[in-house]
Parts: C-alpha cells; sequence; structure tokens
C-alpha cells in the first residue's frame, strides 16, 4: 500500500521508472507497439469529430471503415491486427494484404484519434505496409508495376521520360533557366493533367512570378513510399532532394497535394531530417496564392457564376504538417522524454484555398458537411486506386454524395489525383456536377498578361 | 476456433457472402483488448477471445435468423453494436459468433411526436445533432457520444444534463428484442401497433430483460430496434468551432451558458445542488473529478502531468466547484431568471463564479469520454450509484479511501473523490468513481479493488449499479436480492437454456474469480461448485 501523498514527483516517478527506446521510425513496427495497445476502440478514427458531426446522414470520414464495414478495416481493428503481426502470432495472407493496402492513408484516422490520445495511428499504418514489404509478401502486383515504371521511365504511368515537359508546348511559356521558384510538375500534371501544370505556370505568369522546372523531374515517389517500398522511395527522395539543392531554388512549388506531402513530410522523414533543414521552402500553388492576392500581386477580377464545393485533399490538409525527427524514451505512464510535439492535422493548408475562392467574383463557395480535418477521402491516393479501383470510386461516389447534397455546380480540388478520380465517377454516373482543379479556377479568375 | 462449415453456409445465406467473415485477420480486429476500456486488465486477459466467426445482419428479421441457427448448431453469439465497451462486450467463449450491428444505424425521427427510433448501430452525436435541428434535445451518456445510443441506453446514460431531463433508460419507448431463441418481443406500444411512442404497455413489464439492474451486455437477447424520447432544448443554433482538437460548440450566450461557481467546501457544494433542483432551474449540475480539468488544458500525456504535479492533496480536496448550465428552454427571459435564482443561492452558499468559457466542449453534443485515456493508457468508471445528493459524497470518499490501498498500480490522484451530481432537479444524487493505471504495469492490484469495491458497498449499504453484470453475482446477488442472482439465472435458464448468448455472461465475473489465481484471496463467499455454465 502506498502512502498518502500530499504531493507526487511526477519527475521522479518517471526517472525511476523502466524506460522503453522508441521512434518515429516506421521501418521498425516494434516502435509502435505502445500506440497500437493503447487503442480505445472509441472510433474516433472512423467518427467525424462529434462536435461537427453533421446528423444522420454523413456520419463517417474513413472510407475504409465505411465502405468494407468489418471493423478489421478501419483504424482501430488495424491497431490490434498489427499487434499480433508484431508479436507473429498472424500470418499474412490476401485477405491481411487486402485490410492492409485497401486504404488510402487519408490521415482521418490519426487526426481524429489525436483529438484525444497521442497514438501514432498514421505512422503505424505507415509501419505496417513496410513490414509487409519486409517481410516480402508486400506490395500488390499493381504497385510493383507502378515501381517498374517509376525504375524505367521516372513516372508513375511509365510513359516515356521524354515526354515529361509536353505540357509546355500549350503553356505558351518558358520557363526561366534559373529562378528562385522551382516548379516541381509531378507525374500527373507532366502525363495525364496538363491543364493543371499549365494553369500553375500560367498563374506564376500572372503573378510575375520568375519559376524553373527540375532539369530533370523524376516522381516524387508518392506511391512507392505510401505501399511500404521504403528503400526505393529514399533513394528517389534524396535524388530529387539532391538536384533541388543544385538548382539554387529557394523554394519548391508543387501543384499536386500527394506530391507536396512527399516534398514537405515524407522526404524529411525519409532522410531523418526536419522539414525546416531541407534546404528550401515547400510550398503549394494555394499557399503561394492566397500570399499573392493577400499582397495584391494576382486580382481574380474575371467573374465566375458558380455555387462551388472545395475538397480538401487529404496531403494538403491534415497530413501536411511539417516533419521533426523524433526518439526517445517512453516511461512511466507511458510519457515520453524528450518531448514530442504530435502532428494532429491543425495546421493543414485549410484556409487558403478558402480564401481563394471566396475572393473570386460571382463564385460561391459551400462547404459540404465534412470539411477540412473531416474531410472524407476520394480514396484514390496512396496506392489505393491502382490496386483496388472499386474502393476508389466507391469513394469519390460517396464524396460527391456530399456535393449533391450542399447542390455545387462545381466540385473543386487541390490534387491531380482527386480531381481524376472524381471526374471518372461522374462520368460514368453522368452526373452534372463540374470538377475542376484549384489551378484552373484560380487562372479562370485572373487576367493574363500577354 | 471458427464454426463449422456448415452452419456457416446457412448463416451465409442469410446475410450474404459479403457480410460473414470467419477470415483470422478480419476476427483479429474484433479482439477486445489490449486498450480500450477495462482492457488490459485481468478480465480481459482471461476471459475474452476473437471471435471464430463475424457475421453482420441488416434488419431484425436477419438477426432471428442468426440466433436461430446459432440455436440449431449451439453456436455461442455476442451482439456487438460498436466494441467500446471493453471485453464485457466481447466474445467469452471459443468459436463465437460475434453479431456485428453497425449496418442496423437508423436513425428516424418522428417529427410531430418527438422521439428517434434507432438500430443498434447508431450513436449519439448523430441523433443529438438531428434533435437539436429541430430544436430538441438527448442526454448523451457519459460512455461518450460515440457510443451505441442502444446500448449506452440499456446499461445506464446518463450525464450531467441528467439534472433536468432525468435518467435517460426511464425514457426508453417501444422497443424490439430478439430473445436468445430469435423469439421477437416488441415491447410497450409496440406490442400492439406498430407505433412505438411509449414505454410501456398492458401486460408485465419486459424492460427487465433488457437492463436487470443496469444491463446484462446482450446475454439476454439482442436489442434491434428503440425509440428514444426527444425533450425541447432552445431554438438557437449551437455552432461547432475550432479545429481538432480544440474543437468546441459556441454557446448562444443569451440561451445556453456555463458557469463554474467555487464554493468553500462540500457542504456548501451539496446545499447548491440541492437548492438549484428545489428552484427548478439549470440544465445540468455537476462536479466533475478535478483532473478533468487537467485533460481538458493539456495538449498531451506529458503535459497533463505537468499540470497535474503542481497540484497537492489541499488544492485537490479544498477545492469545491459546483458547474452549472444554464439553458433558455422557453426564453432569453427565463434563462436571465435562471441565472438570478442561481447567484441569490451561490451567494447564500458563498459560491464565487469564476470565469467560463462561452462554448461546450463535453456533455452537450460531444461527451468527451475518449480523453480519459490520456494521462495513464488505461481506464475504466469502476462504479456509479445514484442515492441522495448528501450520501453521494459520502460514496465518492470512501471508493477515495480504498483507493490509496491499491496505488499504485493505480493513478496517484491525492484522494481525489470522483465525479458528483444532480440527477432530476437534486432528487438524487449521482456519483461515479473512475480509475486509470498503466497497462504495462503490475494490474492485479486494479482486479482486486474492482472486487474489493463491491465488498465495500455491501457493507456501507450503498446501492451499486455494475453488480449485475460487473461483479462476481454470487457475491453481490445475495446481498442485494437477497435473491437477484437466483431470479437473474432462472430467467437466464428459462430465456436462453442453451446458454448461446453471450456465455458466461452474468456469471462471467464469477468465472473470473475461479480462473484468476491471483483473485483467489478476495473470495470468500458461497459459490456453487460447478459453477452452472
Amino acid at each position: 500500500m502506498a502512502e498518502r501523498q500530499t504531493k507526487i514527483d511526477v519527475k521522479k516517478l518517471f526517472a525511476e521508472s523502466p524506460k522503453t527506446p522508441v521512434k518515429l521510425d516506421i521501418t521498425d513496427l516494434n516502435n509502435f507497439v505502445y500506440d497500437m495497445s493503447r487503442c480505445i476502440k472509441c472510433k474516433g478514427c472512423t467518427w467525424v469529430d462529434h462536435i461537427y458531426m453533421p446528423g444522420a446522414q454523413f456520419r463517417t470520414k474513413c472510407p475504409t471503415a465505411t465502405r468494407y464495414l468489418y471493423d478489421s478495416y478501419g483504424a482501430n481493428g488495424k491497431m490490434r491486427i498489427g499487434i499480433a503481426l508484431a508479436e507473429g502470432k498472424l500470418q499474412w495472407t490476401d485477405k491481411l494484404l487486402e485490410i492492409i493496402y485497401a486504404d488510402p492513408l487519408c490521415g482521418a484516422c490519426d487526426v481524429g484519434c489525436k483529438r484525444n490520445l497521442d497514438l501514432e495511428i498514421g505512422l503505424t499504418l505507415e509501419a505496417l505496409r513496410v513490414k509487409a514489404v519486409q517481410d516480402g509478401v508486400g506490395p500488390l502486383p499493381a504497385h510493383k508495376k507502378i515501381a517498374q515504371n517509376i525504375e524505367k521511365q521516372h513516372n508513375f504511368f511509365g510513359s516515356p521520360h521524354n515526354n515529361r515537359t509536353t505540357w509546355l508546348s500549350k503553356a505558351k511559356l518558358t520557363p526561366a533557366q534559373k529562378a528562385d521558384v522551382l516548379y516541381f510538375v509531378g507525374c500527373s500534371a507532366s502525363y495525364s493533367n496538363p491543364e493543371i501544370a499549365q494553369a500553375t505556370a500560367n498563374i506564376l505568369k500572372a503573378a510575375g512570378t520568375d519559376f524553373m522546372l527540375m532539369p530533370d523531374e523524376w516522381c516524387c515517389g508518392n506511391t512507392v513510399f505510401s505501399v511500404g517500398m521504403i528503400e526505393e522511395a529514399r533513394a528517389l527522395a534524396r535524388r530529387n532532394v539532391e538536384e533541388v539543392k543544385k538548382t539554387g531554388a529557394k523554394t519548391v512549388l508543387t501543384s499536386c497535394a500527394e506530391g507536396y506531402r512527399m516534398w514537405k513530410v515524407d522526404y524529411p522523414k525519409l532522410l531523418n531530417c526536419s522539414t525546416d533543414d531541407l534546404g528550401f521552402k515547400v510550398v503549394h500553388l494555394v499557399e503561394y496564392v492566397a500570399e499573392q492576392i493577400k499582397e495584391g500581386k494576382l486580382k481574380p477580377t474575371k467573374s465566375m457564376n458558380m455555387r462551388v464545393a472545395y475538397h480538401d485533399s487529404c496531403s494538403l490538409s491534415r497530413l501536411s504538417e511539417p516533419w521533426t525527427p523524433w526518439e526517445g524514451e517512453r516511461g512511466w505512464m507511458g510519457m515520453v522524454e524528450p518531448r514530442l510535439t504530435r502532428r494532429r492535422g491543425t495546421n493543414g493548408v485549410y484556409f487558403q484555398p478558402r480564401d481563394i475562392l471566396k475572393s473570386i467574383p460571382g463564385l460561391e463557395l459551400v462547404e459540404m458537411p465534412r470539411t477540412r480535418e473531416n474531410a472524407f477521402c476520394c480514396g484514390a491516393g496512396r496506392g489505393t486506386k491502382e490496386a483496388f479501383p472499386d474502393l476508389a470510386q466507391w469513394s469519390a461516389r460517396h464524396r460527391l454524395e456530399e456535393v449533391k447534397y450542399v447542390g455545387a455546380e462545381a466540385l473543386v480540388s487541390a490534387c491531380p489525383w482527386c480531381k481524376n478520380n472524381f471526374a471518372q465517377a461522374v462520368k460514368e454516373d453522368g452526373d452534372a456536377i463540374e470538377v475542376l482543379d484549384i489551378s484552373e479556377v484560380i487562372l479562370a479568375s485572373i487576367a493574363t498578361k500577354g | 476456433m471458427s464454426i463449422s462449415k456448415e452452419a456457416y453456409t446457412v448463416l451465409e445465406s442469410i446475410v450474404g457472402a459479403e457480410y460473414i467473415s470467419d477470415d483470422p485477420a478480419v476476427c483479429e480486429g474484433y479482439r477486445s483488448g489490449p486498450g480500450g476500456y477495462e482492457s488490459g486488465l485481468g478480465y480481459e486477459r482471461v476471459m475474452t477471445v476473437i471471435p471464430g466467426c463475424v457475421i453482420m445482419p441488416n434488419s431484425t428479421e436477419e438477426v432471428q435468423r442468426i440466433v436461430k441457427v446459432c440455436c440449431r448448431y449451439n453456436i455461442p453469439y455476442v451482439p456487438y453494436s460498436t466494441g467500446f465497451y471493453g471485453p464485457r462486450s466481447h466474445p467469452h467463449v471459443d468459436g463465437a459468433l460475434l453479431i456485428d450491428l453497425k449496418r442496423m444505424d437508423e436513425i428516424d425521427i418522428d417529427d410531430k411526436h418527438w422521439f428517434a427510433v434507432v438500430g443498434p448501430g447508431a450513436i449519439y452525436s448523430p441523433l443529438q445533432e438531428e434533435a437539436m435541428k429541430r430544436g430538441g434535445y438527448v442526454v448523451i451518456g457519459g460512455g461518450g457520444a460515440q457510443a451505441s445510443v442502444i446500448a449506452n441506453l440499456i446499461g445506464d446514460g446518463w450525464s450531467p444534463l441528467s439534472h433536468r431531463i432525468g435518467l435517460p433508460h426511464r425514457r426508453i419507448l417501444g422497443t424490439e428484442l430478439v430473445l436468445p431463441d430469435g423469439e421477437l418481443v416488441r415491447m410497450g406500444s409496440l406490442a400492439q401497433q406498430d407505433d412505438p411512442f411509449w414505454g410501456e404497455g398492458p401486460g408485465p413489464d419486459l424492460r427487465g430483460l433488457l437492463r436487470g439492474y443496469t444491463g446484462l451486455r446482450g446475454c439476454l437477447g439482442i436489442v434491434t430496434k428503440m425509440a428514444v424520447k426527444i425533450l425541447p432544448f432552445q431554438p438557437e443554433r449551437l455552432e461547432p468551432t475550432g479545429i481538432s482538437p480544440h474543437t468546441s460548440l459556441a454557446l448562444p450566450e443569451k440561451r445556453v451558458k456555463w458557469i463554474n461557481f467555487v464554493v468553500p467546501n462540500k457542504e456548501a457544494q451539496v446545499k447548491a445542488m440541492f437548492e438549484i433542483g428545489k428552484a427548478e432551474i439549470a440544465g445540468a449540475v455537476t462536479k466533475v473529478p478535478l483532473f478533468w480539468r487537467a485533460i481538458a488544458k493539456a495538449e498531451c500525456k506529458e503535459e497533463f502531468w505537468d499540470l497535474w504535479g503542481k497540484e497537492n492533496s489541499d488544492s485537490i480536496n479544498k477545492f469545491f466547484i459546483v458547474r452549472v448550465l444554464l439553458i433558455g428552454f422557453t426564453s432569453e427571459e427565463q434563462m436571465q431568471y435562471d441565472e438570478r435564482v442561481l447567484m441569490d443561492i451561490m451567494t447564500e452558499v458563498g459560491g464565487e463564479a469564476r470565469p467560463t468559457k462561452p462554448s461546450d466542449e463535453s456533455w452537450i453534443k460531444n461527451a468527451d469520454s475518449a480523453g480519459m485515456w490520456m494521462m495513464c493508457g488505461s481506464y475504466v468508471s469502476v462504479d456509479y450509484v445514484i442515492e441522495t445528493l448528501s450520501q453521494a459524497t459520502q460514496h465518492g470518499e470512501t471508493y477515495a479511501d480504498l483507493k490509496w490501498k491499491y496505488t499504485p498500480p493505480l493513478m496517484p490522484d491525492y484522494g481525489d473523490p470522483g465525479w458528483f451530481q444532480s440527477f432530476e432537479l437534486g432528487h438524487q444524487g449521482y456519483s461515479e468513481f473512475l480509475v486509470y493505471w498503466d497497462q504495462d504495469q503490475d494490474t492485479n492490484g486494479v482486479d482486486l479493488f474492482y472486487v474489493d469495491t463491491a465488498k465495500m458497498n455491501i457493507k456501507n449499504r450503498a446501492y451499486t449499479s455494475l453488480l449485475g453484470p460487473h461483479q462476481p453475482l454470487y457475491l453481490t446477488g445475495p446481498k442485494y436480492g437477497p435473491n437477484y442472482h437466483t431470479w437473474l439465472l432462472r430467467v437466464k435458464e428459462e430465456f436462453d437454456p442453451q446458454w448461446v448468448c453471450h456465455p458466461p455472461v452474468p456469471l462471467a465475473h464469477d468465472v473470473f474469480m475461479e480462473r484468476a489465481p491471483w483473485m483467489k484471496s478476495m473470495k470468500d463467499w458461497e459459490v456453487p461448485k460447478d459453477l452452472p455454465k
């Protein structure tokens, strides 16, 4: 029996307790055993934040848990599965691989959990995929094909590498040889969505911003990283960061949310440095444009009479907080030392795209019931659409129900992968909804020079 | 161990292949622990196993058919709504069929008569939002906004809002229950017609089949539908604000307002609550454990301990707070009147109003139970009692006293006497005692504390709400009955002679006592040589 404390010496209790070393390192699932073992099945990973719960419709924010329903597909189930895997009590099967990979890793679970708890759910899900690769069972065939494409042609699609800058011919401009701003176009805008690259380039031109491209741009590695091919992803990160450093650019600007997350969060994660230590700043187009509008360098003057809903692309919003490496030890009551600033999704890029859209004359921005950190992912990202196209399309359709619910004429996002996934669903279903990338909307609203 | 192929095929024919699985990975995802409510304790380790199979019905009829198949093939089954309620809502025997009810998540509001018909997969916050859109409200129980409405109401479902609108389980209206043999019981007005508007009906009231004292954890059947009364709130919108984790409802201050008062002593605390009830004002009146304030202020676990470490036994035990929610149910003027009365009462008892944020983080729409795990990683509400206001405070103090014996592994809390509040306008006093620990430590002491509290309550003649499903039935039944256990087991035998419905509940804690060697020293009561099942 303890003596009745009149005072608790927390520092002493911590100092005298047994310690476990721990790192935010996804190459070892054991780093996240504590997090997995403290999941309480509140399903904060699945439900919309209860404060923002919109009612009987649109209650959940996790595409996977909503589509497959079994607890096992939600983060709460995967935490239990993860422990069994870490302890060697569960064998890999096709079903288990489906559970681990049928998931856009959209971060809704991580933010939902961290509203109340300090558990690293998102990193655990990444670590599970790394373990699948380490154990020789992952990734899935569709992912391996992408990895081969990247290895051979340096792009996601396997298209000829030489075609990477074809989009420039219609952009009617020539990037600078050297500039402070480097536009990292990304595979999608380079090959399948040239309209985004062209719009971005013209917006920069309209703002009077000189920009350069990477002399030889390669894939950012989003998919290989996201499916657990950590060494391949690290090689790409190292190569791309070095290439940018060689150019002397001070800012890397992306028009792709997935690419933005890679540069800002996952490259530092892979290279064991902090975002601030990359040697250059990473911004998404919307951050840049919002700033330019604020400074009066860009003026959206052309009226766009439409009712628009904005979809928060996960990698630009809740997944985009900067990365800082951390390692330390866990002791009494699960406390860690040194202190860890958890990434809770609070400081995602939520307001800039909305500020831009609100500044456009005639454009009416309406919020969907699930917004910002509670947004329902389109379902395409991080290797999902390639391996589980049904899930991706189901998620897009589910989200489009919200667009219809608020009576929007157009859905705007800030990521080509979102745009393509939504556009496919709209086309297949014959919905009267226009799907646009925000770069297209911005370009249409500003007076361009020349 | 999975169920037989033949039985699986029959079950699959009921729900379709997509909604049944005995895959080991799928079943592993339904494991009770190691984290969660009451998890990481001996009960969870000794008494729970993963299901042999999971099935997800979509209608009452499908539930009936599934249950009948279980009876035919002698398959133990467990109803499961959200899984939040820890090990006691998970399978206790090998080869069990877990009936996951999340597809049955309807929330249908009867706008004319103001009740909601909900399915077992429906949780509180969407129901509350729908109610508030209509100017109404329900109580979101302390179990949290993420709790199944039905499961929580069967068990308890109370919160500080119970000061005004009473014990929520009294607002259970027409209800459908699938008995352990698959027969459908329609309770209340549903017994005679399809309108669930009323809770009672002609003949015996069968709601005891749902609850016993405070719930039977599904061992007497599966509730597939329940109508819940919605009560008038006020018309103005409570606007959600902030970004996670700092989200809250902005309150329309002329219609809804929290005020925190500090009063000089415990007597003043009780008197204030009593007088507030007597004056029939306020929507909620409560005194929560003081470490909840630190949880609310802290950004993370480490910061919580920074804050809590600054306290001492005096700062905790000589700090008396009364937290009051004013609601202008009928008008702004009514709330102004309530506030004047409240201030008069506080002047009388020596209370002093503290600055209080014009927002609601927890209780109106988001009962924030998930935060309870932040500081230690493991948590359970070990008991709740409904007594008089003056008795309820004593209950908390006896718990705090007993807790010293088991600290550690229990969290050091300077003897905080727990949660205490007014129910039903002060006609009842509520006390809830919550304990916290780190499951990586030796947790046997928590298991012992649990049963020791039952003994303490028996000795002190306190009514303990959790005696039915959470304590050894042969310890508590004879003392509280004198034949509660006999009654309950007879009912069980009558309705579930095969004991297929969530075995070995309601004898699960008795079985745990037998299986856990570290509990032997605690056992000083009579049990049959062979527990019935």
